[in-house]
């Protein structure tokens, strides 16, 4: 497939028309100026026109239906997790057969399943089971961890979940694959992002719910830190922007918010079960602002409270504000 | 058919590769057996642990079952076992030996032996440095094993700058070298290259003499020969036969020389596997004649216990750098830690995240190959206990999960010419964010400060809880300041592990006069 990664800037403006027009059918890929553009290039190219027409795209943005989302709850983490995506359209509208897919949940603690510092293995097996019955090629799942690789991915219980599955690849962090990224955005200009997003049709974000020390809440957005490489202590010198100038950058197509159980202080790595809440939910959005926006409810926050989903949603990634969020819950 | 003995030394040193390999972290907390096993029956570790200590350690039960085989068996251990011997053997040149080469020969390894076992009895246990299984180990643990890693994980690497993402195809392959025979870091060690000249040396001594390092040098080979002199399983007749001569040129521990006496016979059995007609045996021979004195090279000896006590003083000497010296989890004091340790280095091996590397001068020639905590390079985990598993003489307690979590490194400290929230009012906290405590070691207060250009902003600064931190030193690695970190762990000599207390009451009863955010 051929990949254009030169933003159009020119086009920019007919992109937003265009996308009016496909309104719902994010992942189509559009045949355009002689060569084909996948979702995540046309969103780009699309936000390089916000200089031009910021209203317009405000509207466009708005009218997309990737401010649908879902919450699922339930004591069968399979389970909700699959009809929380199915209530968003199905891992059909986001994955297409033959597509290589890249579920990246957080795994970045040595810290137990209970301990809600990493995305329950449960909900990583439904959505990976959920991508490979639409078809894909590949599945990798991986996280740049903070703790030692080999435990983290042993202890997280990820890597056991997944354990034999075909055409699921749990590998860890190879670091010359990381490749430096102009990413031109208002902190960061360039960095480095791991290829293998880099390369996949489709990145689902799979974060789980808890406290930072930073940035209040660690969700989708925050989950980005993990494809990224070099010094990432940096960027916690402007957070919020830095996570916006990523997340502009590689979109998540989908993300699916593990609140089965959160992690309500000391996070993000926790490690006392007096922290820990259970809750029993799932969250799944195509947008990513708003699954952010909606998990901070269930920390008794609002949306506007946590800098990296305002920063977020004022660059147009998407929508934070909940009256303007269509809520289904299953 | 090889002999039974060269059988045995192939064994052992494939069971000695396989333990190096297994001393890591394969996915699991616990490592049942590793390398450790061969310090752990060694007599001259237990000699020197015994002396210096001067207690008794249920760990080295297999070094006194050793000390015992030896008294019955005689020097068996080099002939059989010593891994170290066997890659002599293997290494052996075959040319002719060089003897422009002079060893020093006949005391010079009593005097060696009476030094260290006397130094040890003042508490200078150095019989590691010269121990050939911890000279083995360290060669391999710092230049080998590391090249070999090196060696394939840079290839690993290049070939992805060559063809890209189509080296997935041989990843499965890779990934069962990966798991199971690599390192998973190829950390570059101080002392690498002068670890790896010892051991090539010593192989290199083969230039000289078949088994020289055994035979004139080694300490542990004294000390099994010393105690194996009088052992009843010998070989008859006990000198050549007057007609052949051959078992002189079959002999490992003979060289120009008649036969060597009870106390140097390796008990490889060589000369009656090849002994033209069937008149050597090895068998119980209850008569002492080849035995030699009961002490032998007394002069030596005396000698060597007199440079063992006039050693142990000035050897004894530290620098005030020495002190601050971070040691591995559950080290609380120097001077027992110096007295037990092997400078086996299993403990930098097996480190997780390679926080441990050996001392070189820091602690004066007493802490010389000794473990040492570098958190910039590599912190300690907070869920691992490695190091205190592998630990031959538990100079490094194996401890469970729960107590290695409360055991003091050390204390963090910042620096805040350094620190980006205090030098350059900026929000940074990433120590907070990874500091493993659960209640948090590291916590950070929102204060309004005047920034640089004179607009009052809001900032997180961060400040350490002292009496819940451990000292695991992540906060000083992960510190995102280019060289110097802005926090740093610094020892102390009270190490009591953290209480596990009430740390809201802590935090409250220091209120009144500290500025601790209690939430």
């Amino acid at each position: 497939m051929i990949k254009t990664r030169r933003p159009l800037e020119a086009g920019g403006f007919f992109c937003i028309f265009l996308e009016k027009w496909f309104h719902g059918r994010t992942i189509v890929k559009y045949r355009f100026w002689g060569g084909l553009m996948d979702r995540r290039t046309f969103i780009r190219s699309a936000g390089a026109a916000t200089a031009l027409a910021p209203m317009l795209l405000r509207q466009a943005l708005a009218a997309n239906e990737a401010s649908l989302l879902a919450v699922a709850e339930g004591g069968d983490y399979p389970a909700i997790t699959r009809k929380a995506i199915n209530a968003v359209g199905g891992m059909k509208r986001f994955v297409k057969a033959g597509d290589v897919v890249v579920v990246k949940p957080n795994m970045g603690w040595d810290r137990s399943v209970e301990q809600a510092a990493n995305t329950h293995p449960q909900v990583v097996r439904a959505v990976v089971e959920e991508c490979l019955s639409a078809g894909a090629k590949k599945v990798k799942v991986f996280d740049y961890t903070c703790n030692d690789a080999r435990r983290c991915y042993v202890n997280s219980g990820i890597e056991n979940a997944l354990k034999g599955m075909k055409r699921v690849e749990c590998k860890q962090i190879e670091p010359e694959r990381f490749k430096k990224v102009q990413l031109n955005g208002r902190f960061l200009k360039e960095w480095e992002l791991y290829d293998e997003v880099l390369s996949a049709n489709v990145f689902i974000n799979v974060p789980v719910a808890k406290h930072h020390g930073l940035s209040k809440l660690t969700l989708g957005l925050k989950n980005i830190m993990g494809i990224m490489g070099g010094n990432r202590g940096f960027i916690h010198r402007n957070l919020d922007t830095a996570l916006a100038d990523v997340n502009s950058y590689v979109r998540s197509h989908l993300t699916v918010i593990d609140a089965t159980r959160i992690l309500t202080a000391h996070g993000p790595q926790g490690g006392s079960l007096g922290d820990v809440k259970r809750l029993d939910k799932v969250i799944a959005s195509a947008d990513i602002v708003a699954a952010d926006a909606f998990a901070t409810t269930l920390f008794g926050l609002k949306p506007a409270d946590i800098p990296s989903t305002l920063s977020a949603y004022r660059r147009g990634l998407g929508e934070m504000n909940l009256d303007k969020i269509r809520v289904i819950r299953v | 058919m090889p002999r039974p003995s060269r059988i045995s030394q192939l064994f052992f040193l494939a069971v000695f590769m396989v333990l190096f390999v297994m001393t890591e972290y394969r996915g699991h907390d616990q490592i049942n057996a590793a390398v450790n096993s061969f310090f752990r029956s060694n007599p001259l570790v237990l000699a020197g642990y015994l002396l210096s200590v001067k207690s008794w350690n249920w760990l080295l039960l297999p070094a006194l079952l050793m000390t015992v085989a030896t008294l019955l068996l005689g020097r068996f251990f080099c002939g059989w076992i010593c891994p170290l011997g066997t890659i002599l053997d293997l290494f052996r040149f075959k040319k002719k030996p060089d003897k422009a080469f002079k060893l020093p020969k006949g005391s010079f390894r009593f005097w060696l032996l009476a030094a260290l076992l006397s130094a040890s009895l003042f508490s200078i246990n150095l019989v590691g440095l010269f121990d050939p299984l911890a000279i083995l180990l360290r060669g391999l643990t710092f230049f080998f094993y590391p090249l070999l890693g090196l060696g394939f994980g840079e290839g690993w690497v290049g070939l992805y700058h060559l063809i890209g993402e189509k080296r997935d195809s041989l990843a499965p392959f890779y990934a069962v070298l990966r798991d199971h025979l690599l390192p998973f870091r190829s950390t570059i060690y101080p002392l690498a290259v002068f670890s790896a000249l010892v051991l090539s040396g010593i192989i290199f001594l083969e230039r000289s003499e078949a088994r020289a390092w055994c035979r004139h040098l080694c300490p542990l080979g004294t000390l099994l020969g010393w105690l194996g002199r009088l052992s009843p399983f010998r070989r008859v007749p006990a000198g050549l036969c007057n007609d052949c001569g051959q078992c002189r040129e079959l002999c490992p521990a003979a060289f120009e020389r008649e036969l060597p006496a009870d106390g140097d016979c390796f008990r490889c059995m060589s000369c009656e596997n090849g002994c033209p007609g069937t008149r050597v045996s090895f068998r119980l021979d209850f008569q002492l004649k080849n035995a030699g004195p009961l002490i032998p090279q007394r002069r030596a000896l005396l000698g060597g216990m007199a440079t063992g006590l006039l050693l142990a003083v000035p050897v004894r000497f530290r620098s005030r750098q020495g002190e601050s010296l971070l040691r591995p989890p559950g080290v609380r004091d120097e001077n027992e830690f110096l007295e037990k340790c092997v400078r086996c280095g299993e403990c930098m091996k097996v480190c997780l995240k390679n926080a441990l590397y050996p001392a070189t001068w820091q602690s004066g020639i007493e802490g010389f190959y000794t473990p040492v905590v570098i958190p910039r390079l590599g912190y300690c985990e907070y869920n691992c206990t490695l190091c205190g598993q592998v630990c031959p003489t538990a100079a490094i307690p194996d401890l469970t999960v729960e107590n290695k979590r409360l055991e003091v490194l050390g204390k963090a400290v910042f620096d805040k010419n350094h620190c980006l929230p205090f030098a350059k009012r900026i929000d940074c906290i990433v120590c907070e964010e990874h500091c493993p405590i659960p209640d948090k070691a590291i916590r950070s207060r929102e204060v309004k400060v005047l920034g640089p250009d004179g607009v009052w902003l809001l900032v997180k600064e961060p400040y350490v809880v002292e009496e819940i931190c451990n000292g695991c030193g992540i906060c000083e690695n992960v510190c995102p300041l280019e060289t110097k970190a802005a926090i740093q762990v610094f020892a102390v000599r009270n190490r009591t592990p953290i209480v596990k207390t009430d740390l809201q009451k802590v935090l409250q009863d220091k209120l009144p006069y500290s500025g601790y955010d209690v939430r």
